[in-house]
């Protein structure tokens, strides 16, 4: 049932950007940093509770800007999402990124 | 409405179950370009599929070598794709014909390999992580590890994993000095516009922990756009810019010292398979190689 409401809010657009947020996440993100993968050089930290640290996985301070950096340009292994995801995609996958808890 | 629900609920149900078994299924939908029956495989151009990648076109094999038969280019299918192992493996099941009448306009399926093992691998001009110009038969003398990536993708089962492998690869090979100088890695990318020398420079140095002295082993290369197609064509290579993204077919090629194509790799290999191949290769090669490429103009 919440799948079916959330499909609903979905087609209606109705619930903002974060329903489109995690629609990105899980498209884009989740094969990476939701689970461990022993074929990648590095693991990709978890992101649950992101902006719980005052610090990015990386050491960066953990602001909206930086996130969007490293999601644009990319950071050591991670592929940079340049060119494939819009400035629009961005903020909705970063106010995702807030609701992780 | 209650039908639906209970739709939604098994849907969950089914999803929830999925996360704790070692496989996944997810269900693909999209038109079959090419299909190679020898191989039991087809390459459809699929729309995005929640929870395992956006929509693109890739060789995919199927387990029914029936429906392969069946299946002609230009239908569009609807399919379950089932993965395991986290990914690495991947196939499809089930596969249910949903329209035919595209298999007039559809391309007659690509030849791949245009270049046989045994052959020369010919004179194309490649531009590495600094700058520097070489040519693929520059490596004469050396065995030679070659594969294909884009820097922005973003699945790890494709170009991360083949980087993560190459990168072992790199790094068992530097523990046995003798077959570190007879080998060579490269990592070739097909997205030249985007993936300019410093930018593979910046890839290839997280994948050699920052030690730029390995580049002197492995060489991240991109080659101008018309070139890049020469390119792909020798190796048999598809990739197709849409949307953004770009799709695109996993290779891995082994050169002998002797400057020929001695092995293929397309869709099954291990990181260890690959080592005692190069390594193997490489004993062809001349003991007195110095260090640093052959013919390499620096």
């Amino acid at each position: 049932m919440v799948c079916m409401l959330g499909a609903l809010c979905w087609m209606f657009a109705g619930c903002g950007g974060t329903q489109h947020g995690q629609e990105l996440f899980d498209l884009h993100c989740a094969d990476c940093h939701s689970e461990a993968n022993p074929d990648l050089k590095k693991q990709p930290p978890k992101l649950e509770g992101l902006f719980r640290s005052k610090t990015l996985p990386s050491g960066a301070p953990a602001t909206d800007q930086q996130l969007r950096k490293t999601i644009v340009e990319g950071l050591g292994t991670m592929p940079a999402f340049d060119r494939r995801l819009s400035e629009n995609d961005v903020n909705d996958l970063i106010q995702y990124l807030h609701t992780l808890k | 409405m209650k039908r639906s629900a209970l739709a939604g609920v098994v849907t969950l149900f089914v999803l929830t179950a999925g996360c704790q078994s070692k496989t996944k299924q997810y269900s693909l939908r999209g038109q079959v370009l090419a299909k190679n029956e020898a191989a039991n495989e087809l390459t459809v151009k699929h729309e995005d599929i929640p929870g395992f990648m956006p929509a693109m076109t890739m060789p995919y094999k199927v387990r029914n070598s029936a429906a392969v038969h069946e299946v002609q280019p230009g239908d569009l299918i609807a399919a379950d794709l089932i993965t395991a192992n986290q990914g690495k493996d991947y196939w499809l099941e089930d596969i249910r014909i949903l329209d035919e009448s595209g298999r007039k306009t559809a391309k007659p399926a690509v030849t791949r390999h245009a270049l046989q093992v045994g052959e020369s691998v010919p004179d194309l001009q490649l531009v590495n992580q600094d700058g520097k110009h070489f040519s693929l038969s520059d490596f004469k003398g050396k065995a030679v590890l070659v594969t294909f990536i884009y820097t922005r993708c973003p699945m790890p089962a494709f170009c991360p994993r083949l980087s993560s492998q190459f990168s072992k690869i790199h790094e068992a090979l530097a523990k046995t000095p003798g077959d570190y100088e007879k080998t060579h890695l490269l990592t070739i990318s097909f997205d030249p516009k985007y993936d300019t020398p410093s930018v593979l420079r910046k890839y290839g140095l997280a994948y050699l922990d920052n030690h730029a002295e390995g580049f002197s082993h492995w060489d991240f290369a991109s080659a101008d756009p018309a070139e890049m197609r020469k390119i792909a064509d020798a190796f048999g290579l598809e990739y197709f810019e849409e949307d953004s993204q770009i799709s695109h077919s996993m290779d891995i090629v082994l050169i002998a010292p002797g400057g020929i194509v001695a092995r293929y790799w397309a869709t099954e290999w291990t990181t260890a398979e690959l080592e005692e191949a190069l390594r193997q290769a490489a004993k062809a090669a001349p003991s007195h190689t110095s260090t640093g490429r052959l013919g390499v103009k620096r």
